[in-house]
Order: C-alpha cells, then sequence, then structure tokens
C-alpha cells in the first residue's frame, strides 16, 4: 500500500486515494478511503501478507527521553490509536496519597499536595498491581516517601548575604528530598533500581528559618485517563511526509526565490549546464507554511500533499519509562484491548 | 463534590457485559454492537478494520453521550456471513496487525541501538542522515 511517487499531473484517483492534497486556503483529501467497493479494478481488501510486505518501521532518533520514527503502510485509526494510548492508558506510578503531619511552609497543604502529585517517579510500574479502592495498601501496590525538612540559618553565610540559598539552609523543598522509605521486601526487589523521583531538582515549596514539612507520601499505579500525572509521556504525536511537487522545471532567479520559500534544508538549488535549477532534496524538514502557495509567479507550478499513511511518529518520556519501552507497552494494551473484545464477542456468541 | 469518577472510564462494573449484540429488526445481515467502557482509541480502529473487509457493507460508530464511557458500532454485511462474523475476523486481523508491528519495532530498534553505541553522548544520536529505505 506503499504508494508510488507521484508526478505532477497525477490528480487522478489514485492521488486522491494516497495523499492528503494542501491547497492555498484549504486542505482536501483529508479522509482514508483505502477500502474495498471504493475505486474500480483496485482490490484493497485486508491481507495479512500483503500489510506485511509493505508495512515499514524505522528509528530516526532514539535518547533516554526522546525518540521519533517513520511508520508506514497503516491507517491513521492505528497511529491515533497508538498515540491516544501513550498519552492516556499505559500505566505508570504517581503520588496519590499525600498525609501532611506539619507543613509551616508558605504554599498552602492542598497545592503542596498537588505539586507533589506531578512529580515523576522512577519506579517499574509493572512490578505493581493497582490498588482498588476499598483495598488497603501493601508492599505490592504502594511506594512509601517521606518528606523531612527544616530551614535554618546557615552559621557559615558571608556577613551581608543576600542569596536564600546561601543565608540558609534548605531555603529550598526540592523533590530529592523525598526519601524512599521500602515496604515489605521492597528494599530487595528493587536494589538493583531504587525507586527515586526522576529529576532530583524539582522545587516543591521554599522555606524560612523555622518553618518546615513533614509529610509521608503514597505513590499507587494508575493510567493517565484517571489523572493526567500518570500520563508517561509529555508528549506523543505525530505528523504526515510532506511532499513537494514540481510541475516542469523551476529555473533561474526564480529557482533562489523557490528555495526561499521552504525551510533550510528542503529544497536545493543546482546548476545544470549553467542555469539554475531548484529540486527537492529533503521534505521531510518542511515545516508546510503554504508559503510558496502565496507567489502568484509559482501557481501552478508546484503542489503541496502529505502522504497519507507515512506516520512521522515522536515520543517525549517523562522520564519513568524508556520510549523505545512506552511503545512497547503501548502494542500490548492494545492487543489487551482488542483480545478483551474478542473473548467477550465469543462468550456472547456461546450465550446465545 | 459532584464530579463523576474518573475510574467510570475504564473499569466495568458487576454484572455489566462488556459486549452486547443486538440484530437489527428491519435490514438483513445488520447489527448493532455495544461495548462498554472503550472510547474512539478502539472504536475508529474497529470501524476502519471491518471497512477493509470486502463482505462488509456499512461499519460505522458512534459515541452517544461522553458522559457514557461506551460506543455503538453499526455493521451490515453481505448474505454469506454475518455481523458477529466480521467484527471477529477484525479483532483477528486487528491483533494480527499490531503483533506483526511491534516485531518490526523491536527488529528495527536494536538495529537502531547498535548504530547508536558507536557515537554515545548521552544527548541521543540523530539518526535521520540514515535515508528511509523507501521510495515516495
Amino acid at each position: 500500500m506503499v504508494p508510488e511517487k507521484k508526478n505532477f499531473s497525477h490528480n487522478d484517483l489514485d492521488t486522491l486515494r494516497s495523499r492528503v492534497i494542501v491547497e492555498r486556503d484549504r486542505v482536501t483529501s483529508t479522509a482514508s478511503t483505502d477500502f474495498p467497493h471504493n475505486y474500480p479494478g483496485q482490490d484493497l481488501a485486508w491481507d495479512f501478507e500483503k500489510f506485511k510486505e509493505s508495512f515499514k518501521l524505522k528509528i530516526n532518533k532514539l535518547s533516554k527521553t526522546e525518540m521519533e520514527f517513520d511508520m508506514i503502510g497503516i491507517d491513521a485509526a492505528v497511529a491515533n490509536a497508538f498515540r491516544r494510548i501513550l498519552i492516556a492508558e499505559v500505566p505508570t506510578m504517581a503520588v496519590s496519597n499525600v498525609f501532611i503531619m506539619n507543613n509551616t511552609s508558605i504554599v498552602v497543604d492542598e497545592v503542596l499536595a498537588h505539586r507533589l502529585g506531578l512529580v515523576p517517579i522512577l519506579a517499574d510500574p509493572t512490578k505493581f498491581d493497582f490498588k482498588g479502592k476499598e483495598e488497603t495498601p501493601t508492599d505490592l501496590n504502594t511506594i512509601v516517601f517521606k518528606l523531612q525538612v527544616t530551614c535554618r540559618r546557615n552559621p557559615n553565610a558571608a556577613e551581608g548575604e543576600t542569596d536564600p540559598l546561601k543565608k540558609y539552609i534548605h531555603a529550598n523543598v526540592y523533590s530529592g528530598d523525598m526519601k524512599w522509605s521500602p515496604q515489605g521486601d521492597q528494599a530487595e526487589r528493587f536494589k538493583e533500581c531504587p525507586i527515586k523521583p526522576v529529576f532530583d531538582d524539582i522545587v516543591v515549596t521554599k522555606l524560612r528559618p523555622g518553618q518546615e514539612v513533614d509529610i509521608e507520601i503514597h505513590c499507587e499505579k494508575g493510567l493517565g485517563q484517571d489523572h493526567a500525572k500518570w500520563s508517561p509521556v509529555a508528549t506523543a504525536s505525530y505528523r504526515l511526509m510532506p511532499e513537494i511537487l514540481i510541475n516542469g522545471e523551476i529555473t533561474g532567479e526564480a529557482a533562489v526565490r523557490f528555495q526561499k520559500c521552504f525551510p533550510e534544508g528542503v529544497v536545493d538549488v543546482v546548476k545544470e549546464n549553467g542555469v539554475k535549477k531548484a529540486v527537492v532534496v529533503n521534505p521531510r524538514k518542511d515545516t508546510v507554511s503554504r508559503e510558496v502557495l502565496r507567489h502568484a509567479e509559482f501557481e501552478n507550478k508546484v503542489k503541496l500533499t502529505r502522504v497519507r499513511d507515512h506516520f512521522i511518529f515522536s515520543i517525549e518520556s517523562v522520564g519513568a519509562i524508556e520510549p523505545q519501552d512506552l511503545f512497547v507497552q503501548a502494542v500490548k494494551v492494545l492487543m489487551d484491548k482488542t483480545g478483551t473484545v474478542k473473548r467477550s464477542l465469543q462468550s456472547t456468541l456461546q450465550a446465545e | 463534590m459532584n464530579a463523576p469518577d474518573r475510574f467510570e472510564l475504564f473499569v466495568l462494573p458487576d454484572g455489566v457485559k462488556k459486549l452486547t449484540i443486538t440484530p437489527d429488526t428491519k435490514i438483513p445481515n445488520a447489527a448493532t454492537f455495544k461495548i462498554e467502557k472503550e472510547d474512539h482509541t478502539l472504536a475508529n480502529m474497529l470501524r476502519m478494520q471491518l471497512l477493509e473487509d470486502p463482505k462488509v457493507l456499512f461499519a460505522g460508530y458512534k459515541m452517544p453521550h461522553p458522559l457514557d464511557h461506551y460506543f455503538i458500532l453499526k455493521v451490515q454485511t453481505t448474505p454469506d456471513t454475518n455481523p458477529a462474523h466480521v467484527l471477529g475476523n477484525a479483532v483477528t486481523e486487528l491483533i494480527q496487525t499490531v503483533g506483526s508491528m511491534k516485531n518490526k519495532f523491536e527488529m528495527d530498534l536494536i538495529r537502531a541501538r547498535s548504530d547508536a553505541s558507536k557515537v554515545d553522548n548521552g544527548e541521543g544520536e540523530d539518526l535521520s542522515s540514515h535515508q528511509v529505505d523507501m521510495d515516495f
């Protein structure tokens, strides 16, 4: 199903099927129509072998927190399902109960509790169970942190010091001050990777001498659907591959003006027999700003489209789970989802 | 507070069936499926997969109300099969699709890792210089 490279004159059914067309004032041919009976003479029925043949996946960037990959040959419904699942349905651990013994800081209790809730926790959620509403906390479903900080004057501070961080000790309470207190056999189970906040330098509140916070924090497993603090990603998104089609040739000084309509690296100006000529080299970098469509001189000379089944997918993890593991977990969630439907369909049919 | 519990989105209450089938009384080979505690994520995928089946004449879904956490899926098929059967096929096909995606992803992850291990600066390596091996 990977579409052939189009030339400009093709404004045929195949373009409408495989491309989103970007015009000056509108975007057309947006909906997927890759279905049987839609195009005469084309068999678009789903076939697993055909899918395996045409589906391509390629990782472009990979780091501890971010990844970008190309997914080619699937419908937007599947790509969108992955995006939605990554944002809302891959479980993580997050602070859910905050027991405040003492809080004399400037931040009021409920705001402090909310701020603690948003601190990402570095713990493998697959090693924990979901805690039901009526269930009591156990070492299998809860992580406990203690946050006990008191501020006092720094006896070694220089006279006339104005920076509170130097003048006082513990002027800022950081996420790194949250001390994990292992319950049951947690110390044994997690000795390879001790549980802690992902970042140690998130300011939770500020203190002045004599003020203190004394807090016990309980973390539970949850889903982003429930509250955004359980979302494992900062963002998961995709865009379609841009495509720039030139009708005939754009030569001379027009080629340079044409190049300037696009971000750097998208269009190159090459010399052919001493004549400058515009060539599209890397449409991936295009932002599809449509600047080129504003110029009368390029009217009917350029066409902007996007490849409907080429998704440039990007995952930016919050840090608790690495992005490549996130995608694999999203696949498992999706399989569970469809599996549930399959099983309940079978049991419903048997009952009848 | 009178906010609805957020877990109502995904926790199936006792005695509620995940999936119910209501055959259409007026149209032949047509049925309405009601699937509880699922949203657009699954519904749109099922609709798409059903439409790729040549034996499906119609497939569409809707979420009747944003505060009700279920969707209905209407399917009409050709006379030689029935809606429950094509839905079963669609689900099987989806599982296959996703399974093969996972394999390809893991294969490419190994490739990307071995490429990245040559330059490990913690910043993540830009592999985009390697052209995607396809024509478009």
